[in-house]
């Protein structure tokens, strides 16, 4: 049973990951200027209000060899049923089922060699950089890279989010605010807090009444507090009526509110719509740091080939849609796409035409963020089981987008609950010279 | 290496003159008569301290001009480094506006280049550059293919990394100042770290000559670090003032050295002091103490600083106990005046919150103020402590603590049983000690032996110890697991030692699905040091290693040991954290990391409240006794005008938001519109909820906050501000409909015959515990006799216009920081 994007999605283990996100459904960390100012300091480095990320989750794991790494040469059990073509960079041939993203692949940039994967069925080391399996966990648990992001840089613009989750996440996963507390994990529209950013059974000048109404109630004399908590959350008040009252995040969710012209281009003629991958270029483009969506019905045990004939060519059409868009935007500077799953697939095709897991080696797609786009960083071997050249772990790929984020992950450090420094990417991660 | 502890140098006294002109003057160096420089590498901070007409001791070492004679045996910088020129004696003199003191200093060997020793004097140079930090080439893996130990601690690792690794490429004996270290850390050649070291300093010419040596690394009989000393000890500082610290390194022949410079230095409160490389501190506006932590590799040592405000202290109350006579003891002698007492309606509501975790009733607010008994407060107090709600409250602390989770929909009915028995445990009053025994040792299956619960989520050895030393010591040892503790003295033998204690703990699946059992595996209880990979005998902190008979439950003697009326820790650690829980900032902040680098506020205090502790049997109802009956704790919110920016001495309360849970009930309270809880009985408020799997279900929870129970630290629960907090309170449908339930509040107003007066009255007291002033009253008046209309611009009727002007005024002050905070 695999994926409808929005619905029920269930993984070979039988854990449903519905679009859950009863936890940490909130993301709201903005305003928080001592961490931001402190992030500065420490990074080095001041951060534009476009500065986003988009992470597209492939959950399952999608199968590296099927799509950005076909072995041509390699026996048919091994090299499936799907053939390469060439792409606009000479020299780099990717699956025939993705003939946009070839058409434009100028604009990416594909490892073909992620090697450290944790072989976890979740979301969790897409999203952290993590691996849960590790012997030591920080106190309270790695927070994912969109609740860090929230944390130092708030979001762009007021009223908007700056870590929203738009496919929920499995409870399972690491969507979640980690060390950093549960406000700082994914905002999910979908969740529970998105009701209170409309009004609710009150009409906006009865809001504006009780405005002045708690101007007037609320004498309590704020020197009282000298940890900055009272002022804090005046602050926060005066924002959280500007959510309410400019409806700015409800505007941005909105796929119809967007130009007929773009929004065709995300247009499908199947029953599987491609709308996250347009709301995210909008809550970006409206201010928001890091957005991860969901494109789920990779963990193709069985009918590898024929289900990804039907997904293949709806995540080319999304992912090469989106990224265009931002080029057309002229954000492509300031945003990055990153596209994985949690691990690739067996090289070998097993008896009932499908994939199993395969931790030792995947890819990931990356595009924008002002990185060297047009090429293939790393390489498998023959059969596409091992990294045979530039093994690269997740925490280089998040370095890279901490980078472009302008936040110097080596000299970063957040104190976990026990109080220890942790950097918050793995150790000897550093940002891929190849890209940046 | 004692010393005498009075002042040695001379000391010259002159009249009092003019403003900033000190009565005396005087110079020290290492404590000792006279200073000793031996060799051409010596050099040492001199440290000049000024007594002024008052008494009081300022640091005047930046402030004087310096000399020495005979000329040519030693220099002396502005700043008061003085370093060898020649063999021979000299005085230097400290002057200033004609107030002048001296100290004799011997020069030996100025000529002879000791040979250089890796360890004492090359390694605090990567200490100092930062190489060897976590960040960069100290990290486990290393950093672009070098390596060095984090913080140097491992100096022969360091050698090898360094002399023999990369082909010897890293130095360069032919040629010093080509070698790869020194154009890296000079950044003539490109290095991701950037510039470290200035070519021209006394460390790049050390590195240098080391070079040249052919890099010795010393000898087997070179002296070694023991200890580092900071002078001054401690001392009474103006607010915004001024001190060098100068930082002495001694060594196992006895020998000191000066390594001000080499040494890093750190503020256990960033609000209150600022520090520089070279040993100056520099107060900020905040009154109080604050402790310097001076790390100097490996070893550490504090200065700490009082900061008084010098105002004249005429107002404090008659202490009642104890803790009122140390902090008023504390108040007067940095010159701060508390704020007055708080009145009835503000302590009914503050002791209610702070002991049953919920706001007072109408009835028990009317009852309260009007009664004239002066001992009603002590009254109060008891009668909460043996409130069921006491029992909740505490128990719902120390369930998130003791990592009562919900991680599977299994554990349900351990996470009740567990639940449960610790809040029969804070009811009956358990004393702590045996509280705590029975939780670390406890062996059985959940269903008979609720604490068992405690091993279902701390599952190894090494989380076992963390959170025992973190939860019940008020120590953080994970840092020493991988190396020494950068801020302490536990070593990874220490960390591996304690860890011993659970190396005997069984697991076996129970006869109850998914459950298990917890029991002494026979055996003798040893660790293995991940360093040496050396076995080591289980030994408590700083305690003497203990052989443990193969049939005995080591766990058992780990708890005798925590509960040795001796030990150091344990009482410590509780009345800490519960003093924070009272007080809101512990003596110690934060209240789990009371190392000795990271000195409490209020030593005396800390001292009394544990003995006292102790010696009532660990009572720990006994303990919040005495801390709520303090006048200290009874002082105002309200500051007045000398301790507004008081944060640590406890001169008047520290608001601070109510938790989720006390928050949600004093919601529910006002509104009179309970939540509901799946599974649980109706009513069921959020202060008794046995786990966190209820936070799944409440939004509310979650944003204000409530812990998963994932950690064995208070700070999992977040009081921080968010906007996600304000967007609920102010516009989230779950409080709307509480706002506009039938059966609710606004409803129940609306419909009431009595005049608006009183009903705000009663609003006034359900949300503060106080009536309302008659601005108050005007405001909510005309707020209620506003004309309203429904959604189409139709006129409301009068009770339907009533109702909505109720929600609104209801909404406003749920609202309002003074319902939102405990003050």
């Amino acid at each position: 049973m695999l994926t409808i994007l929005g619905k029920k999605q269930s993984f070979c283990d039988g854990v449903s990951r519905r679009n859950f996100l009863q936890i940490g459904a909130l993301g709201l960390g903005g305003l928080a200027l001592p961490d931001l100012l402190r992030a500065e300091s420490q990074a080095g480095r001041s951060v534009s209000a476009q500065k986003a990320i988009i992470m597209i989750y492939l959950p399952g794991g999608p199968s590296h060899q099927d799509m950005y790494d076909i072995k041509e040469e390699a026996p048919r059990e091994f090299r499936g049923e799907f053939n390469a073509i060439p792409t606009c960079v000479p020299g780099v041939r990717i699956c025939e089922h993705m003939p946009q993203l070839a058409r434009n692949f100028d604009k990416f940039a594909v490892i073909r060699s992620i090697t450290d994967s944790a072989s976890d069925h979740s979301s969790f080391q897409p999203l952290t950089g993590h691996s849960r399996k590790d012997a030591v966990q920080p106190s309270g648990g790695w927070p994912s890279a969109g609740a860090v992001i929230g944390k130092l840089q708030g979001s762009g613009r007021s009223g908007i989010p700056a870590y929203v989750g738009l496919n929920g996440s499995d409870p399972k996963g690491g969507a979640g605010g980690g060390f950093l507390g549960a406000s700082y994990g994914a905002f999910s529209p979908s969740g529970k807090g998105r009701g209170d950013m409309v009004l609710n059974g009150v009409t906006l000048d009865r809001l504006e009444d009780r405005k002045s109404l708690l101007e007037g109630v609320d004498r309590f004399r704020r020197e009282a507090d000298t940890s900055g908590q009272m002022n804090g959350m005046d602050a926060f008040n005066q924002e959280a009526f500007s959510v309410v009252t400019s409806n700015k995040l409800v505007k941005a969710l909105d796929v119809n509110a967007e130009d007929k012209k773009v929004a065709e281009a995300y247009k499908t003629r199947g029953d599987r719509n491609l709308n996250d991958f347009l709301v995210a270029r909008r809550i970006v483009e409206a201010g928001a740091r890091f957005v991860t969506l969901n494109f789920g019905g990779w963990d193709t045990h069985s009918k590898n080939f024929e289900t990804l004939k039907k997904q293949l060519p709806v995540l080319d059409q999304g992912v090469t849609a989106l990224v265009r868009d931002l080029h057309d935007r002229g954000m492509e500077k300031d945003v990055t796409v990153v596209v994985w799953g949690e691990f690739g697939r067996t090289p070998r095709v097993n008896g009932n035409a499908g994939r199993d897991h395969w931790p030792r080696v995947s890819s990931v797609l990356l595009a924008g963020g002002g990185m060297k786009t047009g090429q293939v960083i790393g390489a498998t071997d023959r059969t596409g089981g091992e990294a045979a050249d530039r093994p690269t772990r997740f925490g280089e790929v998040f370095a890279t987008l901490y980078h472009n984020m302008g936040i110097d992950a080596a000299k970063l450090t957040i104190p976990d609950l026990a109080g220890r420094p942790q950097y918050i990417v793995d150790p000897g991660c550093t940002p891929m010279k190849e890209l940046v | 290496m004692k010393r005498p502890s009075i002042l040695l140098a001379c000391i010259l006294s002159f009249a009092a003159g003019a403003y900033a002109k000190p009565a005396a003057l005087q110079v020290e160096a290492t404590g000792e008569p006279e200073l000793m420089l031996r060799g051409k590498d010596a050099r040492q901070q001199l440290l000049v301290t000024a007594k002024l007409d008052d008494g009081a001791l300022r640091d005047f070492t930046h402030k004087v001009n310096y000399a020495a004679s005979p000329a040519g045996i030693v220099k002396v910088d502005s700043d008061g480094v003085v370093t060898p020129l020649a063999d021979g004696m000299a005085t230097v003199t400290a002057d200033v506006e004609g107030v002048s003191a001296s100290l004799p200093v011997k020069v030996e060997k100025a000529a002879t280049v000791e040979p250089i020793n890796f360890p004492n004097q090359i390694v605090p140079i990567f200490t100092k550059a930062s190489c060897n930090s976590g960040g960069c080439h100290g990290k486990a893996s290393g950093q672009n293919g070098f390596k060095l130990s984090l913080l140097g601690f491992e100096p022969m690792e360091d050698y090898e990394h360094l002399v023999k690794e990369a082909r010897g490429r890293r130095v360069f004996p032919a040629a010093p100042d080509n070698s790869l270290l020194l154009m890296k850390g000079i950044g003539s050649t490109p290095h991701g770290g950037g510039r470290r070291i200035d070519q021209d300093s006394d460390d790049y010419r050390l590195l240098v000559r080391w070079i040249a040596q052919g890099m010795p690394y010393g000898k087997d009989t070179d002296p070694k670090l023991e200890s580092v000393e900071v002078l001054p000890k401690v001392r009474t500082m103006a607010l915004n003032g001024e001190q060098q610290l100068v930082v002495l390194a001694h060594f196992t022949d006895g020998s000191v050295h000066d390594v001000t410079r080499s040494a890093l230095y750190e503020p256990n409160d960033k609000s209150m002091a600022k520090t520089e490389e070279d040993g100056r501190v520099t107060m900020l506006d905040q009154p109080g103490d604050v402790g310097v932590m001076v790390r100097y590799q490996g070893k550490v040592s504090v200065f700490r600083a009082t900061v008084p405000l010098g105002q004249k202290v005429e107002n404090l109350p008659k202490p009642v106990n104890f803790v009122d006579e140390i902090v008023f003891a504390k108040l007067r002698s940095i010159g701060m005046p508390p704020s007055p007492d708080s009145d009835d309606a503000t302590f009914l509501r503050r002791v209610s919150l702070d002991i049953a975790g919920r706001v007072p009733s109408l009835d028990e607010t009317r009852k309260f103020v009007a009664d004239a008994d002066p001992a009603k407060r002590d009254k109060l107090i008891d009668s909460l402590l043996d409130s069921a709600e006491y029992a909740d409250f505490f128990a719902n602390k120390w369930s998130a603590l003791l990592r009562n989770k919900r991680s599977k929909p299994t554990d349900a009915r351990g996470n009740f049983a567990f639940h449960s028995w610790i809040r029969d445990a804070m009811k009956a009053n358990k004393p702590y000690d045996q509280f705590v025994r029975e939780i670390v040792a406890a062996s059985g299956e959940i269903e008979e032996n609720p604490p068992v619960a405690w091993y279902r989520q701390v599952k190894d050895p090494q989380q076992q110890l963390e959170d025992t030393a973190q939860l019940f010591l008020g120590m953080r040892l994970q840092c020493a697991q991988c190396h020494h503790h950068p801020y302490e003295k536990w070593s990874q033998q220490d960390y591996y030692s304690f860890s011993a204690f659970f190396s005997q703990v069984g697991r076996k699946p129970s006869a109850v699905k998914e459950n298990e059992m917890i029991f002494h595996k026979r055996g003798v209880a040893t660790a293995v040091n991940k360093k040496t990979k050396q076995p080591v005998k289980p030994a408590g902190l700083g305690a003497v290693p203990q052989e443990i008979a193969a049939d005995e439950d080591p766990r058992i003697v780990l708890a005798d040991w925590m509960s040795d009326k001796a030990n150091p820790f344990f009482a410590k650690a509780l009345v800490n954290r519960y003093w924070k829980h009272f007080f809101n900032r512990g003596i110690v902040e934060p209240e789990d990391d009371m190392r000795e680098t990271n000195p409490p506020s209020n030593p005396e205090l800390l001292d009394a409240l544990a003995a006292h502790f102790v010696k009532s049997g660990y009572d720990m109802k006994g303990l919040i006794r005495e801390m709520t009956r303090s006048r200290a704790y009874q002082f105002s919110a309200m500051p007045n005008e000398f301790n507004k920016n008081d944060r640590q001495n406890f001169s008047r309360y520290y608001p601070r938001r109510l938790p989720a849970e006390v928050l949600y009930d004093a919601v529910n309270q006002l509104t009179n519109a309970p939540s509901s809880f799946a599974g649980l009985p109706a009513g069921t408020r959020a202060i008794s909820l046995p786990d966190n799997s209820f936070n799944a279900g409440s939004y509310f929870l979650v944003v204000f906050g409530r812990p998963e129970s994932s950690s064995a630290c208070e700070c999992e629960r977040t009081q921080e501000a968010s906007l996600a907090q304000c967007l609920h309170l102010l516009n989230a449908k779950d409080i709307q409909d509480k706002l506009s339930s039938n059966s609710g509040r606004s409803a129940q107003l609306a419909a009431d015959p009595r005049p608006d007066d009183q009903k705000l009255g009663d609003l006034y007291q359900l949300a503060y515990s106080r009536q309302p002033d008659s601005a108050e009253l005007t405001l909510a008046k005309a707020h209620l006799d506003k004309p309203r209309k429904d959604a189409e611009g139709k006129p409301l009727d009068p009770i339907a216009a009533k109702r909505q002007g109720y929600e609104d005024v209801l909404w406003a002050i749920l609202n309002t920081k003074e319902f939102l905070f405990n003050h």
